[in-house]
């Protein structure tokens, strides 16, 4: 299994992609990172309520963790998705299965890789905004927070979050092979639907469905504090979201392992 | 499994390899049957030619061997294993189906590095099957740029990076250049007299005529013919008569065992029954003008076609 799991990460590594992916991912983490920490303490206006001082623990959390999550997420998903629809459109699946016919392994090998990366990704990300978003606070005239309540637990959680968002990159890349309809499909739902269907929903009064979508989920795991979306509990969140990865990972084995590979 | 290799006086031990072996093999896609009831084995020691025209089976008949697709019904083994049960499936069947499974942004040797780290080989393997089939300097060149002649090259390094028993080859000539072609037959051959097992499918008989020593014929799906390529070869020549009167010829031959069964593409007649000895003397008598006659070089190409194109019926 270890010899696999290198395979797949020499795998992802080989290719240029993954640059691309990381670049992006780092880029956005800086930017959600450096605009929290600028407009944190800013009183409520015509459109957007509140946001909390620098000087409160959740204004923290928003400027690192959660800024790198919100960054890097996509990015990561994309990672995933390309990592299984790249050995179709390419037919290297052709290669992989030859090479390894007894198939779950390969994806189990292939979801442990690409998760592996995933982490990667979050850990440069969260270097990313400890960078950019300390020097913002340290120019307001604020310390750099790293003392905040809760701070480095939800650290090691967005780590977890980006790499189980990868997973369910693999498993959406299983359902839909092709790569440029998943890749739409998956931002779609991501930036608009979901989005859409949330504010939707709390409008409506509809917390209680909405919050189970994985994006508030994984919202949730960050425990953003007062939001519009009621959310699930940090534990109940993360057990939400690693639920939809592990249930995409065990759909995109089943899946792999039944397929003809023509 | 070894065997003694009777070719040389000083001998030496070469080792056998398994033998393949489908039995009652059907693959039906939807209502589509692409393989019907098939059933042949590949001998250790020969290179086997799986021939047949596009779309007869030969495809979908690999990757069933290859346990890429799952058989509607019947079975294929290697060495009596399903491929999927192989214990070492690199290290026993090497294959190479298709020129444009390689991901363009991945050099050669990464191509064959991520192979070797999963199964374990050493990735120094990947460099010396490289420089195997003529690949040596552009090891870490992006296959993106790589013609289709170098895909097949690397798709060949990829099968025989575990230095496998059997080989499975689909095409592996499309897109070589004459040299090309008659490199990898000595290749093929040499590999098939260490004793391993060979299987070299093909639409085209004359580009694998002078490397196969069996061969398997496939039409629609089915097995038209299992044998040597002399068995295919062997029966009577046809004579091929060149005369400005091909009707004067027709009559001559009539109340003789011989009889005219054409036209070639040249315009010559066509007579099978008789040797050109036979042909000539009964023109001779008639007093017919000649001005060619000769007897078919080869007819496995006219015997391939009738074969494929009669189908199973």
């Amino acid at each position: 299994m270890t010899a696999l799991v290198r395979a797949e990460l020499r795998k992802v590594l080989s290719t240029r992609l993954w640059w691309g992916l990381l670049i992006g991912a780092l880029a956005f983490s800086a930017l959600q990172s450096g605009v929290t920490a600028a407009f944190s303490g800013m009183e409520a206006g015509p459109v957007q309520p509140a946001l909390p001082g620098l000087d409160t623990a959740e204004a923290v959390r928003s400027v690192y963790p959660l800024s790198m999550v919100t960054g890097t997420y996509m990015f990561a998903l994309v990672l995933g998705i390309t990592g299984m629809t790249g050995e179709y459109r390419y037919q290297t699946i052709t290669s992989t299965f030859l090479v390894s016919p007894r198939r779950a392994r390969v994806v189990v090998a292939k979801v442990l890789a690409h998760a592996l990366v995933g982490a990667g990704f979050a850990v440069a990300g969260l270097l990313t905004v400890l960078v950019v978003g300390g020097t913002v606070m340290s120019l307001r005239g604020h310390g750099l927070g790293l003392d905040a309540e809760r701070l480095w637990p939800t650290m090691g959680l967005a780590v977890l979050a980006v790499a189980t968002w990868t997973v369910v990159g693999i498993g959406v890349g299983t359902l839909i092979r092709s790569q440029i309809v998943a890749i739409v499909l998956a931002l779609l739902f991501t930036f608009l639907i979901e989005p859409l269907v949330s504010l939707a929903a709390a409008a409506a009064g509809l917390d209680q469905v909405a919050r189970w979508l994985p994006g508030n989920a994984s919202s949730a795991l960050m425990a953003p504090g007062d939001t519009m979306l009621d959310y699930l509990d940090w534990w109940a969140g993360g057990l939400v979201l690693l639920g939809y990865g592990l249930v995409l990972a065990g759909l995109g084995v089943v899946l792999s392992v039944r397929r003809d590979v023509s | 499994m070894s065997a003694y290799d009777g070719s040389g006086w000083m001998g030496r031990m070469v080792r056998e390899g398994p033998q393949i072996d489908v039995v009652g093999l059907t693959k039906t896609f939807g209502g589509l049957v692409a393989v019907d009831d098939l059933s042949f084995s590949v001998r250790p020691g020969v290179v086997t030619g799986f021939l047949g025209p596009n779309g007869s089976g030969k495809t979908t008949t690999l990757r069933c061997v290859l346990g890429l697709l799952h058989p509607t019904s019947g079975s294929t083994t290697i060495g009596g294993v399903p491929y999927r049960e192989l214990a070492d499936p690199v290290g026993t069947v090497g294959a190479a189906l298709e020129a444009s499974s390689f991901h363009p942004g991945r050099s050669a040797r990464a191509h064959l590095e991520v192979m070797a780290i999963g199964v374990g080989i050493d990735t120094g393997r990947a460099r010396q099957v490289l420089d195997m089939v003529g690949l040596g300097e552009v090891a870490d060149k992006r296959v993106g740029g790589f013609s289709l002649g170098m895909r097949q090259r690397l798709g060949l390094a990829a099968a025989l990076l575990g230095d496998p028993e059997v080989l499975v080859l689909d095409e592996p000539a499309n897109g070589l250049d004459p040299a090309g072609i008659a490199w990898l037959r000595e290749f093929l051959r040499a590999l098939a007299r260490e004793g391993r097992t060979v299987l070299v499918a093909s639409h085209v008989l004359s580009e694998v005529q002078q490397t196969v020593d069996e061969v398997v014929v496939l039409s629609r799906g089915r097995l038209v013919r299992q044998g040597t390529l002399e068995q295919l070869d062997s029966g009577p020549r046809e004579v091929l008569v060149r005369t400005p009167r091909p009707d004067l010829l027709h009559e001559a031959l009539a109340g003789r065992p011989m009889q005219v069964v054409g036209t070639d593409a040249e315009g010559r007649t066509r007579v099978v029954g008789g040797s050109t000895a036979d042909v000539g003397h009964a023109a001779f008598e008639a007093g017919v003008e000649l001005h060619e006659l000769v007897a078919e070089p080869s007819h496995l190409e006219r015997v391939f076609l009738e074969l494929t194109e009669g189908g199973a019926a």
